[in-house]
């Protein structure tokens, strides 16, 4: 692997319908759900947000600039040379609020504050503005790619400047609009569900979940470094099961790795009977044997969920630990947690590979 | 050592002409696409005009051959006409277009249609035509569309940083190229005009009931506009390997943020000349080597002032010629950057500046005078294309003759 560029964490801030916002705890205690939505468990926003910004700010921007602001703290990272964020849906919930508003009001006397918050670059402007970051913004939007469209990013910027940190993250809300405009379409499952039988259950849809993770990714390791990012890779739109297999093996050659080097693998099944069939394939084949856990009956379904992923999978090497309702295989606990492959997907369309290895 | 980025085709739809041909003429003609609001349904067609492309759905989908059943949004259909001229121009091969990068822009994607048909997508118990636009109001949807459509499978993302969205596709772009992720990335965006995006823009108030003036001491604000425009980038490497004749090169590139509030630009154009800095010290090229700046030039209050002070700045007492093409197409949003990228190829092909229309009067906080008539037999080699927005953003491309 000699050559190939390394990507450190050095640092992240995460808030999800689990309580992670404390980077001390890890998963000690667990959120339950009854109803298919999960939403964020928050802290007091004024701990991270001056209150006069936090008057003037949407739900999904105080969550996404106190996620921002947890990562800044525990990077130690004043202004980064750049920022970079990733969404599904945006700020959809302000978008329909916008949305609404005109259609009831015939398009007259419409105020701008919706709209402006609606425009999906405003938590990276947001949190330039915050820590007067001059430097490199950008924001992607590219369904169940955006996060990963992030990280491609930032990575090669990091080649060309390897000191540099770069915030990363990701956001999506659990948009009511989303809910009542796909569950037609079974994006989400007709009967309510606990969300931890989540893979239990063998009906269509999944649940859906929303969050705001950041991370501080630079080409330098720190003393606040989680753990390597070594690679990431997506597959867009595969054929069938075989091109995603194939797609592992290759991504896993690339790094010089097999799969026996895996000491846990980390999947985005959904929960739905029809859109998991390639990552259940990849289960009953490429990765039997290995050690395993999901994720998405604590988060949800969304299309960043993977940042959740990455978090968790950072989260495991760092504290050499994987908390008990994660456990797919209890029994077989691995003899050390070293490199863990993350093997997300959306929609059964949007597949991607994240690799981490221990600092 | 990285490779060098160069533009083998382009397509373009915009108020100014369905394709590249449409939009050269109209440059070169003065004809403006600025016009009475008649496509899009919206109570504002009484008092705002804007720079609508006047194809209705029915003729794009004719016009591509495609089923009007399959639930392509207006935004969708402008860019895979724009998309489908690039690929065509630039001579892919299907092979080629499938191992191909596809970045797309957008500031609203399908809002058009979601508002359409919002309150029967909101119940749940409705069925009907209108459950093909579920999902429209995401914005990655439609370059999934597009890339489905045309068969690019390699690799694809959605960038919205409002309107320097696809100025930002083209360098994300090209730095997928020089790092040898990918030998070939087609670049640019896509937006329709919608209800939501006027009344977006009328409720900030920077939305002028004129035809706009950039840069003029009197200007009052923006038209919006629609269109798509799409930039094939190749490396070195596949233009050799493939025998295609590079176009134009797209030397360097500069994005920062102005930090200064959410939906105004720094009085100073901080961000702006940062952009720009960058883009001519990543190019290797000085200041007095730029023969023209294609500005981004909104014709707002804030904009015009913030850059033209940015220009100044950077260019001194030397500042080449300049113009704001939204004169001509208004503010097509996040497919403005792309479409200024092409305008700015065409100019360094054809050798001609194009002019800065409507403006009269000296903006009294400037010494630098736009270009009022068209120029022929300039001499461009080094042109800049700004484009900035929302959020802070600032973007700016430097395009090169090959």
């Amino acid at each position: 692997m000699k050559g190939q560029p390394v990507y450190y964490i050095n640092g992240i801030g995460i808030l999800s319908p689990q309580k992670t916002f404390d980077n001390d705890a890890f998963l000690t205690e667990l959120s339950s759900y009854h109803e298919n939505v999960l939403t964020c468990v928050t802290p007091e926003f004024k701990n991270y947000i001056n209150p006069i910004q936090l008057r003037r700010l949407n739900r999904m921007l105080r969550i996404g600039l106190t996620a921002a602001t947890i990562c800044l703290r525990d990077a130690k990272v004043q202004t980064p040379e750049g920022i970079i964020t990733g969404t599904g849906y945006g700020f959809l919930d302000e978008t329909a609020k916008f949305l609404r508003e005109l259609l009831q009001q015939q398009e007259k006397q419409l105020t701008p504050t919706y709209f402006m918050q609606s425009t999906y670059n405003a938590l990276s402007g947001l949190i330039a503005l915050s820590v007067k970051c001059m430097g490199y913004n950008n924001a992607y939007v590219s369904r169940g790619l955006a996060f990963e469209n992030v990280l491609d990013d930032a990575m090669l910027r990091l080649i060309e400047n390897p000191d540099a940190n770069y915030l990363i993250g990701a956001f999506d809300e659990a948009a009511e609009v989303q809910y009542s405009a796909s569950i037609r379409e079974t994006y989400f499952k007709a009967e309510h569900i606990h969300n931890l039988d989540l893979f239990n259950t063998t009906t269509k849809g999944s649940i859906q979940g929303e969050g705001a993770a950041f991370f501080m990714l630079s080409g330098k390791p720190s003393d606040t470094t989680w753990c390597v990012l070594h690679d990431m890779q997506f597959i867009y739109n595969p054929a069938d099961a075989e091109e995603v297999k194939n797609g592992v093996a290759a991504f896993l050659q690339k790094n010089s790795l097999s799969i026996q080097d895996i000491d846990l693998w980390v999947d985005g099944a959904s929960g739905d009977i029809v859109r998991d069939s390639v990552i259940k394939e990849l289960a009953q084949t490429t990765f039997k044997g290995i050690f395993h856990t999901r994720f998405k009956h604590l988060c949800g379904e969304s299309c960043t969920a993977s940042s959740f992923a990455l978090w968790l999978g950072a989260s495991i090497i760092r504290h050499q630990h994987v908390p008990d309702p994660l456990k797919l295989y209890p029994e077989k606990n691995p003899a050390q947690l070293k490199t863990v492959l993350i093997v997300n997907q959306y929609m059964n369309k949007n597949f991607s590979f994240f690799l981490l290895r221990q600092k | 050592m990285s490779q060098r980025v160069f533009i083998t085709g382009y397509g373009i739809i915009t108020s100014l002409g369905k394709n590249a041909a449409e939009n050269l003429q109209s440059l070169i003609d003065r004809k403006a696409g600025y016009g009475a609001l008649n496509v899009l349904d919206t109570v504002h067609r009484a008092t705002l005009r804007a720079c609508e492309v006047k194809i209705i759905d029915q003729q794009l989908f004719e016009a591509l051959n495609i089923r009007t059943d399959t639930g392509f949004t207006r935004t969708t259909l402008l860019g895979l006409t724009a998309l489908q001229e690039a690929i065509s121009m630039a001579g892919l091969t299907p092979e080629e277009v499938r191992s191909s990068g596809l970045l797309s822009a957008t500031t609203n994607g399908g809002i058009r249609e979601f508002e359409k048909y919002y309150y029967e997508l909101m119940d749940p118990a409705q069925r009907g035509d209108f459950v093909r636009f579920t999902d429209t109001a995401n914005p990655g949807e439609h370059c999934e569309r597009l890339a489905d459509f045309v068969g690019i499978k390699k690799y694809i993302g959605t960038i919205s940083t409002a309107c320097s969205s696809s100025a930002n596709t083209l360098m994300q772009g090209a730095q997928l190229i020089r790092h040898k992720k990918l030998d070939r990335v087609i670049c640019g965006g896509a937006e329709s005009l919608s209800k939501f995006t006027i009344n977006g823009f009328n409720s900030l108030m920077i939305l002028d009931t004129e035809h706009c003036r950039p840069f003029d001491s009197t200007r009052k604000g923006l038209n919006l506009g629609e269109g798509a425009a799409y930039i094939v980038l190749e490396s070195a490497e596949e233009v050799e390997r493939s025998g295609r004749k590079p176009i134009a090169e797209l030397k360097g590139y500069g994005n920062a943020n102005d930090a200064f509030h959410q939906t105004a630009s720094s009085p100073d154009g901080k961000g702006a000349f940062i952009a720009m800095e960058q883009a001519l010290a990543m190019a290797n090229v000085r200041p007095n080597e730029v023969d023209y700046i294609n500005a981004h030039g909104t014709a707002t209050e804030n904009n015009d002032l913030s850059e033209g002070l940015g220009i100044q700045r950077l260019f001194g007492n030397r500042v080449p010629d300049f113009s704001s093409t939204k004169s001509y197409t208004g503010h097509t949003l996040a497919a403005a950057g792309s479409v200024e990228a092409i305008y700015c190829v065409m100019a360094i092909q054809q050798q001609m500046v194009w002019p800065n229309l409507n403006f009269e009067n000296q903006m009294p906080e400037l010494s630098i005078t736009p270009v009022r008539q068209l120029k022929r037999s300039a001499s461009l080699t080094n042109v800049l294309s700004n484009s900035f927005g929302f959020g802070g953003n600032t973007s700016s491309l430097l395009l090169a003759s090959v």
